[in-house]
């Protein structure tokens, strides 16, 4: 019944998701989200960071199964179990992260795991109809780039111009771009709005991601708007502006989801100049913080927060740039030197750069400490225990016991083990990824009520965050990042999440 | 204490459903596998070959597994770290052949030396050659994120040459060295004590303590230090390590230059034990430690292994080993139930960490 | 949110080490040790079933003896031939070709294959 109901309902309609669901052990990762993709046009989608766009389309190409819900391509359901089985279909992504073989030159790039044959006969690839055939797509889409190339010697856009065509040789009918744009010149932009064009005539479904709103109202014909997993508006682009789309994409009321703010700010103690990073894109990046602040940092994905506190702890190499702590200069070279020097890092990537796995809670909290506890050569267990057990309590960590293997907690725990790791190291900084990334609602709380028992303590404490909520509910001042560069510094109490988000999207 | 729990055990498994039941079944007997083969084999040999529990059999055995101990102890560090060594059986040749050429009384290597030089002397020498070589690994290692075996390889290869140039120097010609002091000799094989049995004296050599006292040391390293915390960290997590201000290069090469004595300590017992040296001591030694090493649970997966594990794993190789002999297999066979060994070890270590997940 | 995008990682994450590619069920491993331990246990019957040590000589110049084999650990063998050579006279069995370390075979219990050396006296 629906299924026709779907057919009948617009002969336009190319693509249709509807009511998807999708849960992860304690989030609602997509609720009902519906999309509808015509033919003919280019439909954006956009959201805050972590609103549910890439899971949407992971749920699409099969990446992830979705729990309910129905996909309907020209009006047949359809579930991919795999990104290549969307491929045969007519569905194509083209990633921000171009997942190329880099050693391996264009056409084998293009024609990977579908090499032609030299006939039904000889099973040996045909060098030379890959090269025509190649030759031919790139004709069609006006990009000048030898098919014999080798991909690591191309720019990141001649690459992403390869991964479109490739897109194209498919004969895709819908084509998912996601943040096309973020590594292209302004003329590389215009020529993919040409190609982006060319392919809506042709009569294919574009879904467009971005964050970077001038584009959308320029390229697509209608927007759909996320937020926290939900489906908020699909609307027209011509009827859109800026601050609508800005609006509806932070409009959610802040709820006294916080703990009350009582930390007392102090004397600047922490000073930061000129700081640039030799291999990512931070840029000429200043502020200053205070004793007992918490210091938010805010921005979209890939706009150098996490650079920024690598950079400060000595992880990342530092082009340029000074650290003066208490107005004495600090190398911080790589973590050794800052831990010396008093500083802290909690990672974002928990489990990557965090958590050692397979080691017990003890090993896990005394590891940053270890000297602390030396008497004569050995190491006391004794006085490991001790920490261990002040670390557990002092952070309410919920554990069976200090032998516990640590990858055996939740994530909340385990960042707590981690908080409690970096506090036995007694740091005057402490720099915060995501401290609250992959952790329930309930331990949320509790990790904001010690960061702010740190902050009393006379501790700074440096916060970067995906949330503005959160960032708004515990932080002093936030800094904005985009694109590398500071973009504005705001008080907590007076900014909003507008005017963040404006900010952020400046230099993006 | 011990029977309530085997009690709440028990009675746990009694609740579990059948499916239950079969799987927790199948998990045990796969996830032990090796101990059930051995003990089986164990059983089977004694019946056809009684002598095999008699006491100068099981003082052979204890002496052998002391004499291969010390150079799984070092390999077991390098399989924490998630590496592996494959040159430490040349380093047990190269030092083996050091200790005989200096220890001895005919001077082949070094036709201009006289008398023969402290022990305490060339026990340095070698362990700064193992250490050495060690230093190359775990540099290479550390510094250019080279993976251990074919670091490994490539310093097996290079300690085999220097070896056989080595055994070509003076008038030795390439030959095997004998002819060791009584001195040497008697520090590593003296009797350390002796068992009277009805069929005469069973004699335990002195390497037997020393293998202990390395054991202890190990364990001292691995549980009690800053060194040994830090190496388990860098095996299970490298770059949170990292972040953690763990010295990770300094670690890799520590581990790496501390193996390389263990090996240089093998080569001086085996040197005396064995009562000559060439350039085929020591080969292959590396596999029977590395396969000692998983059996005894020290995890391929990294940041997971145990002093008593290897000491365990060595004991049990060695049992199967002697068994083996005592039922006259051929040589050649025993090579490929070893390479078996090792896979079965693989296996079950890769399916006790794939069950975690 | 962010969950999302870290659960799948989780469980890869978490088994580094060698392992750290490996994509293979428990299932599928279960038939892979059953088959490598009947193997192995098809390897040791076979070596038991075909048991016994070989003792070969090496005359070093002087007429060839027989091998010996099928000799159980801990048996003695049975007494070789003595070998002749021109010149020389025959100085006994060793079991290094440099002639230090005598063999008695007679005496000495046989706990290996193991090749023997003849050594030479000039007449």
């Amino acid at each position: 019944m629906e299924k026709q109901t779907a057919s009948s309902d617009n002969k336009n309609v190319l693509l249709r998701m509807e009511g998807i669901c999708k849960e992860f052990p304690g989030v609602k990762a997509l609720d009902n989200v519906n999309l509808t993709v015509k033919a003919g046009t280019v439909h954006a989608l956009m959201g805050e960071n972590g609103a549910g766009k890439s899971t949407l389309m992971k749920c699409l190409f099969g990446v992830y199964n979705k729990d309910s819900g129905h996909i309907y391509l020209e009006g047949n359901e359809i579930n991919f179990k795999t990104s290549k089985e969307a491929l045969e279909n007519g569905v194509a992504m083209v990633h921000q992260e171009l997942n190329q073989a880099l050693k391996r030159n264009v056409m084998d790039n293009m024609w990977l795991g579908r090499f032609p044959k030299i006939s039904k006969w000889c099973p040996l690839t045909s060098e030379k109809k890959m090269y025509e055939a190649t030759e031919k797509v790139f004709e069609e889409l006006e990009v000048h780039v030898d098919p014999k190339m080798v991909m690591s010697r191309m720019p990141v856009s001649q690459r992403q111009m390869v991964e479109i065509a490739k897109a194209v040789s498919f004969n895709s009918k819908v084509i998912v771009f996601d943040e096309p744009t973020s590594s292209l010149t302004e003329e590389e932009v215009e020529h993919l709005f040409r190609i982006i064009n060319m392919l809506r005539d042709r009569g294919c479904g574009i879904i467009y991601i971005s964050h970077k709103m001038e584009e959308i109202l320029r390229i697509s014909d209608e927007v759909t708007i996320m937020r926290d997993g939900q489906w908020v508006a699909t609307r027209p682009a011509k009827e859109l502006t800026m601050n609508e789309i800005i609006r509806l994409m932070v409009g959610r009321e802040l709820t006294n989801r916080y703990p009350e703010k009582d930390n007392k700010v102090g004397e600047p103690i922490l000073q930061v100049k000129n700081l640039t990073a030799q291999y990512s894109l931070l840029k000429d990046v200043s502020f200053e913080a205070k004793a007992g602040e918490v210091l938010g940092v805010a921005g979209l994905d890939g706009s150098g927060r996490t650079e920024l506190l690598e950079n400060i702890f000595g992880i990342a190499t530092r082009k340029e740039g000074e650290i003066y702590l208490h107005g004495k200069r600090m190398m911080n070279r790589n973590a050794r030197e800052s831990l010396a020097n008093k500083f802290a890092m909690l990672t974002e990537e928990r489990r990557a750069t965090g958590i050692f796995g397979i080691r017990d809670i003890q090993a896990n909290t005394t590891i940053s400490s270890l000297p602390k506890y030396r008497r004569g050569p050995f190491l006391s267990d004794k006085l490991m225990s001790e920490s261990t057990e002040w670390g557990i309590n002092a952070m309410r960590t919920k554990t069976p016991s200090q032998k516990t293997q640590i990858r055996s907690l939740s994530g909340g725990n385990q960042q707590k083990v981690i908080l409690a790791r970096w506090l036995l190291t007694d740091p005057e900084v402490l720099l915060l990824d995501e401290p609250t990334r992959g952790i329930d609602v309930g331990a949320k709380y509790e990790i904001y009520q010690l960061i702010l028992d740190l902050a009393k303590q006379g501790k700074t404490i440096i916060m970067v965050s995906s949330e503005m909520p959160e960032l708004l509910g515990v932080c002093d001042r936030i800094l904005v990042m985009s694109g590398g560069r500071l973009s504005g510094e705001v008080g907590a109490k007076e900014t909003s999440q507008e005017e963040i988000m404006t900010l952020a999207a400046r230099y993006a | 204490m011990a029977e309530n729990k085997l009690k709440a055990k028990e009675q746990a498994f009694k609740e579990l459903s059948s499916k239950d039941k079969t799987k927790k079944i199948t998990d045990l007997l796969l996830n032990n596998a090796m101990y059930i083969i051995i003990v089986l084999a164990v059983i089977y040999i004694s019946i056809k070959v009684p002598a095999f529990l008699k006491l100068p059999s099981i003082v052979n055995v204890i002496s052998l597994t002391a004499a291969k101990l010390p150079i799984a102890l070092g390999i077991g560090g390098c399989i924490v770290l998630t590496g592996t060594d494959i040159s430490a059986g040349r380093v047990v040749g190269l030092t083996a052949c050091i200790s005989a050429s200096l220890l001895t009384t005919t001077f082949k290597v070094f036709p201009d030396m006289a008398s023969a030089p402290p022990i305490i002397v060339v026990l340095l020498v070698i362990l700064v050659a193992g250490g050495l070589v060690g230093l190359v690994n775990g540099f290479s290692v550390a510094k250019f994120k080279l993976h251990p075996f074919i670091v490994t390889l490539s310093t097996q290869l290079i300690v085999y040459g220097i070896i056989l140039m080595y055994l070509m120097k003076g008038t030795n010609n390439g030959q095997t060295l004998s002819g060791l002091t009584d001195g040497y000799r008697n520090l590593i094989t003296g009797t350390l004590f002796s068992i009277p049995t009805a069929t005469g004296n069973v004699a335990v050599p002195k390497y037997v303590l020393y293998s202990i006292i390395l054991v202890i040391l190990m364990w001292v390293i691995w549980n009690k230090t800053t060194f040994g915390k830090n190496m388990f960290a860098v095996g299970s997590n490298e770059e949170a390590a990292n972040v953690s201000g763990v010295n990770v290069s300094r670690t890799i090469i520590m581990v790496f230059v501390l193996a390389g004595m263990m090996y240089a300590l093998t080569g001086f017992l085996d040197g005396a034990r064995i009562a000559s040296a060439n350039a085929n001591t020591g080969l292959n030694y590396e596999c029977d430690a590395i396969a000692a090493c998983v059996i005894g649970g020290v995890s391929f997966v990294g940041g997971i292994g145990r002093i008593s594990g290897i000491v365990v794993g060595v004991l049990l190789l060695q049992i199967i080993f002697t068994g083996l002999n005592f039922l006259a297999v051929d040589a050649n066979m025993l090579y490929i139930i070893k390479g078996l060994i090792i896979l079965i070890a693989c296996a079950i270590d890769m399916r006790k960490y794939l069950v975690k997940k | 949110m962010e969950e999302s995008k870290q659960q799948p990682e989780q469980q890869t994450r978490q088994l580094r080490g060698l392992y750290s590619k490996v994509k293979i069920s428990v299932r599928t491993l279960n038939i892979i040790i059953v088959v490598l331990v009947a193997l192995l246990i098809g390897c040791m019957a076979f070596g038991i079933s075909k048991g016994g040590f070989r003792v070969s000589f090496d005359t070093q110049g002087g007429t060839p003896v027989e091998m010996q084999s099928g000799i159980m650990y801990g048996e003695k063998m049975e007494p070789p031939e003595i070998p002749t050579r021109e010149g020389f006279e025959f100085d006994g069995w060793y079991s290094d070709p440099e002639g230090t370390m005598v063999f008695d075979t007679e005496s000495d219990p046989v706990t290996e294959s193991i090749t023997l050396y003849a050594k030479w006296k000039e007449k």
